[in-house]
């Protein structure tokens, strides 16, 4: 007797389900067919038991939820609104690899600078020393792990991406390693959600989101793309070791809060183009940055918890937050407009 | 026309069509044939090598046919996917006959 009153047909149609519903009017009743046709032996005591109480192979799940990834997260050919959501992971899991990338660099400098590699330049003060985890990890795989985000970066720009995806998984292991070391042995303080939001969001997630670069995903804007690092590094990193130099880290923001207010200066960029609805483009960075503003909102939230014990950074941290929030409201509304559901793409039809 | 490199799966996809029109099982069973094995392709697999070779226009479907109570669609190559599948075809020829050049196997290029 079935257990869920439904047969192999019912099953494998669920499973369907999670594909995009113009992919499902076009293909659901062929796929079924065919899958259906895969699953007959000859024997027909045996056809009738699975049809009745067969199940569809994780196999042939996961085909089906690869499948489901290349269409939501779409390539041209793809209806608007799933080409905007891929284009939009894409490029905000550009922008995540490049804040790394950016990190990297300036860890490799200052590891340089520390190490007097450049002899005609004074030494660093002391605020500006290299510094790595401490843990089980040896430094070598720290700046190993800063050059793998830049790496990634290029060849994601480049167009290499099987390489990017191998190597920033690889480029996440230690810090996982670092984490679980110091949930183990204590070392990492009780209750520590802010260490571990970041692995989960900026670099769990980043890595997995790397399946929007799928084969039908159009080639990233190279050179923006190549010239964002220099550009970053100078804009964003060096004035940081600036006010790091001159004794003044105290007022830096921590990671979190300095995500947050990266985001909100590119909404505040961008708002101008997204409340002006003049450019159909502008829609899909409008989503790029809700995202990524969701990415930092809830690495910012996360976070809070390290700083219980003290009120005034947490009431630091609400106010990044509530400024990033504030930002993304200019561009939400153009990040909405790229959702109108728009006519399927033309497939060929049976005359 | 296609623009990009084409993907193994769409090769033995293409090729499976090659003869005549077939339905998407018979597509599967052919390319396993055709590969000898190697390429077995899932459900979801096909569908999604089938729909892209659709959206490029090396495919179109050609009819319906009812079969247990299923309707089988059946697709074929177009004129396009024809001279797609040639050209790739040429390209792996001579590829192949450039390894075995290297290799020093019988029916490589003649040195010189």
């Amino acid at each position: 007797m079935k257990d869920d009153g439904q047969d192999l047909e019912d099953r494998y149609r669920r499973v369907l389900r999670v594909l995009p519903g113009y992919y499902r009017d076009q293909w659901e009743d062929d796929m079924v067919a065919a899958y259906l046709d895969s699953r007959v032996t000859g024997d027909e005591a045996e056809d009738e038991y699975v049809a009745e109480f067969g199940r569809p192979a994780l196999t042939e799940v996961a085909s089906v939820a690869r499948l489901a990834v290349r269409l939501y997260l779409g390539g041209a050919s793809t209806p608007r609104r799933y080409f905007a959501w891929g284009q939009a992971v894409r490029r905000a899991v550009l922008a995540v690899t490049l804040v790394h990338a950016m990190a990297g660099l300036d860890a490799l400098v200052l590891l340089d600078w520390n190490r007097r590699m450049v002899s005609w330049l004074p030494a660093p003060p002391a605020s500006l020393a290299s510094v790595t985890p401490v843990g089980v990890l040896p430094p070598t795989v720290w700046h190993l792990v800063d050059c793998a985000w830049i790496v990634t970066l290029l060849a994601l720009a480049l167009g290499h991406y099987r390489a990017a995806r191998f190597i920033a998984a690889a480029a996440i292991v230690p810090n996982l390693i670092w984490l679980l070391y110091g949930e183990f042995t204590g070392t990492l303080a009780t209750l520590a959600i802010g260490p571990w939001a970041f692995w989960i969001l900026l670099n769990l997630v980043p890595v997995l989101a790397m399946a929007a670069f799928h084969r039908d995903a159009p080639p990233a804007a190279r050179w923006p793309w190549l010239v964002a690092l220099p550009a970053g590094y100078l804009l964003v990193a060096v004035p940081l070791m600036v006010v790091k130099a001159t004794g003044n880290g105290a007022w830096l923001p921590d990671n979190s809060g300095l995500l947050c207010l990266l985001v909100m200066l590119a909404c505040v960029a961008h708002a101008p183009r997204a409340l002006s609805r003049r450019t159909a483009v502008s829609g899909v960075w409008s989503l790029t940055l809700t995202l990524l503003a969701a990415l930092a909102g809830a690495y910012r939230i996360a976070s809070l918890n390290d700083y219980r014990r003290d009120p005034h950074l947490i009431a630091v941290g609400l106010v990044e937050l509530l400024i990033m929030v504030a930002a993304v409201t200019l561009v939400v509304t153009d990040a909405g407009r790229t959702q109108a559901a728009t006519p399927p793409p033309p497939h060929p039809q049976l005359s | 026309m296609a623009s990009t490199t084409m993907t193994g799966q769409a090769f033995f996809v293409l090729t499976a069509l090659a003869d005549g029109p077939r339905h998407g099982y018979g597509i599967v069973g052919d390319v396993a044939d055709l590969s000898q094995g190697r390429v077995k392709l899932k459900i979801g697999s096909l569908y999604g090598v089938l729909d892209r070779l659709a959206a490029e226009g090396l495919i179109e479907p050609d009819r319906e046919e009812a079969r247990d109570g299923r309707l089988r669609r059946y697709y074929r190559l177009t004129s396009d996917g024809r001279q797609a599948l040639a050209e790739e075809a040429e390209l792996r020829v001579a590829t192949a006959r450039v390894v075995r050049t290297r290799l020093g196997l019988a029916g490589g290029e003649a040195a010189g």
